[in-house]
């Protein structure tokens, strides 16, 4: 290495920091004393070192500290698996919702019809009935009548649908005896719920009589245990502030120790300096003898 | 808990870090960063807020640094010890505390920069009382040295400013966080040369800064 091949910018930057082995310093080293170029390249990036000391950032009061958070953010925000739902796959979904739409069709019985009157929709298995109670009211109740209404209505029919009469008149007979039937049976069962209804209420009450004590005892319990975890918990926040406030006082005390003893220092010497000061001004303006 | 009073762990040997380390020093009763890891990890949570008052500084300083405004470095700060505490169980000490702490912060300036899409403006802080500044520092600097290392201080910002992020944040870390070529490399995931370089190019376009600031006993005669 001479004057004409000048040091690498890496090797230059290396030696400035001082990140390189002893026998690369001792070779730069002696560069540098020797190549002018290398030398003032040196010196002006130490000095721009020097310079960049001069940044300082604000001086900012942080004080950041991480507190535990409170049981009810905890339960808030603490992860879940997916809901199982999730991870069906959204054809299966689908399937699964037509089918339970379809069950509930047929649960409810709906039943859309066409007539003259237009569409009618209807729901519900007592609906049937009624309106099979419809047709009762409908027909006659006299034997004479039923017989009569019924080729009536049979020949009506013929005159529709032909050759169904035969069989539809013995129909609207069986008809109005079914009606009758499940009207009693209707009945019964309405009595018989009822009944059910009434006893499992007086039963509910008991249970609920005999069971809220104990209940409002295990409520009284839990949240007497939940004020005194709180209790624990503000009292460990006080004491972890209470240490943190002294920590900062007795630091914050020193720094102003330090300060008021530079402060008086400063002021003895410049109180010696203008004493020195006044001294060379008196002597200096006292006549010449 | 360590009471041999060692030396205060520092990550290199940065005037952010002394000023910590030698604030720590006066206790002298110093768990070492790997300690307070343990226990932070075992739970103990004052020992964490140790760790982040032991850190908090250095980290806000070199975010500051970097994005050069007051409120980001603030909020960068504050999101690398959140950020730190919810990963401290994955944290597997294979790198030290600082390293990890670090890394961190660098990552969220990184994503702080490309977010806002923009270069870091430096913001002088407002407001600053000259006269209540010189009482801080004490008798041994005047007003006048003072307002000299402000206008210094001013003017070394506006030429961080003109860095790009990777000289810059390699210069941050160099000069006054005091990590070594290989940490910086390690951080900024790029050779040891790259670090190098990253320092030269950064040395010389600030340099060039401050010549055309007026000072001129920064010339030299090798053209860069």
């Amino acid at each position: 290495m001479n004057d004409t091949i000048h040091i690498e910018n890496e090797t230059l930057v290396a030696y400035i920091y001082d990140e390189v082995d002893a026998p690369e310093k001792a070779r730069v080293a002696r560069h540098l004393q020797q190549c002018a170029t290398c030398g003032a390249e040196y010196a002006a990036l130490t000095g721009v070192r020097t310079v960049l000391q001069a940044w300082a950032p604000p001086h900012a009061g942080l004080g950041f500290t991480v507190v535990p958070r409170t049981e009810a953010e905890q339960s808030a925000r603490v992860l879940r698996p997916a809901p199982w739902w999730n991870t069906v796959p959204v054809w299966a979904q689908a399937v699964a919702a037509i089918l339970v739409l379809a069950v509930s069709a047929a649960v409810a019985n709906i039943q859309v019809r066409s007539g003259a009157d237009g569409f009618a929709v209807t729901t519900g298995w007592m609906s049937q009935s009624a309106s099979a109670r419809e047709r009762t009211s409908e027909l006659p109740r006299d034997p004479a009548d039923l017989s009569a209404g019924a080729s009536a209505k049979a020949e009506a029919a013929i005159g529709r649908e032909g050759g169904a009469a035969a069989t539809r008149a013995p129909v609207a007979t069986a008809s109005v005896t079914g009606a009758e039937d499940w009207k009693a049976a209707l009945v019964s069962l309405e009595q018989q719920l009822r009944n059910e209804i009434r006893t499992s209420r007086s039963a509910d009450a008991v249970v609920r009589t005999s069971s809220r004590p104990s209940a409002d005892e295990a409520t009284i319990r839990r949240v007497q245990e939940l004020l005194a975890a709180s209790e624990a918990r503000q009292e460990r926040q006080l004491a972890l502030r209470l240490t943190q406030f002294n920590r900062d006082v007795n630091v914050q005390r020193q720094a102003d120790l330090v300060r008021i003893q530079q402060l008086f220092g400063h002021s003895e010497g410049e109180i010696s300096k203008q004493r020195q000061m006044l001294n060379y001004v008196m002597r200096a303006s006292a006549p010449q003898q | 808990m360590n009471w041999d009073f060692g030396p205060f762990p520092t990550f290199g040997g940065g005037p952010e870090s002394n000023r910590i380390a030698s604030k720590f020093d006066t206790f002298r009763m110093v768990a070492t960063d790997e300690e307070l890891v343990a226990k932070s990890m075992a739970g103990d949570l004052e020992s964490f807020n140790q760790l982040v008052l032991r850190w908090e500084r250095p980290i806000y300083a070199l975010a500051y640094r970097v994005l050069g405004r007051d409120e980001d470095a603030r909020d960068v700060a504050q999101e690398t010890f959140l950020r730190a505490f919810r990963a401290l169980p994955g944290f597997k000490g294979q790198a030290k505390f600082s390293s990890w702490l670090y890394r961190i912060a660098l990552n969220l300036c990184r994503d702080w920069i490309r977010r806002k899409k923009r270069t870091p403006v430096v913001d002088m802080p407002e407001g600053v009382d000259i006269a209540e500044l010189a009482a801080e520092q004490g008798p041994v600097e005047s007003i006048e040295d003072l307002v000299a290392r402000q206008e210094m201080s001013r003017i070394v910002a506006e030429g961080m400013k003109l860095l790009p992020e990777e000289q810059r944040t390699a210069i941050v870390l160099k000069e006054y966080h005091g990590l070594t070529f290989q940490e910086i490399a390690e951080l900024q995931g790029c050779p040891l040369s790259t670090v190098k370089t990253r320092l030269y190019q950064g040395l010389s376009v600030l340099r060039k800064h401050l010549e055309s600031q007026g000072m001129t006993s920064l010339n030299s005669g090798r053209a860069s």
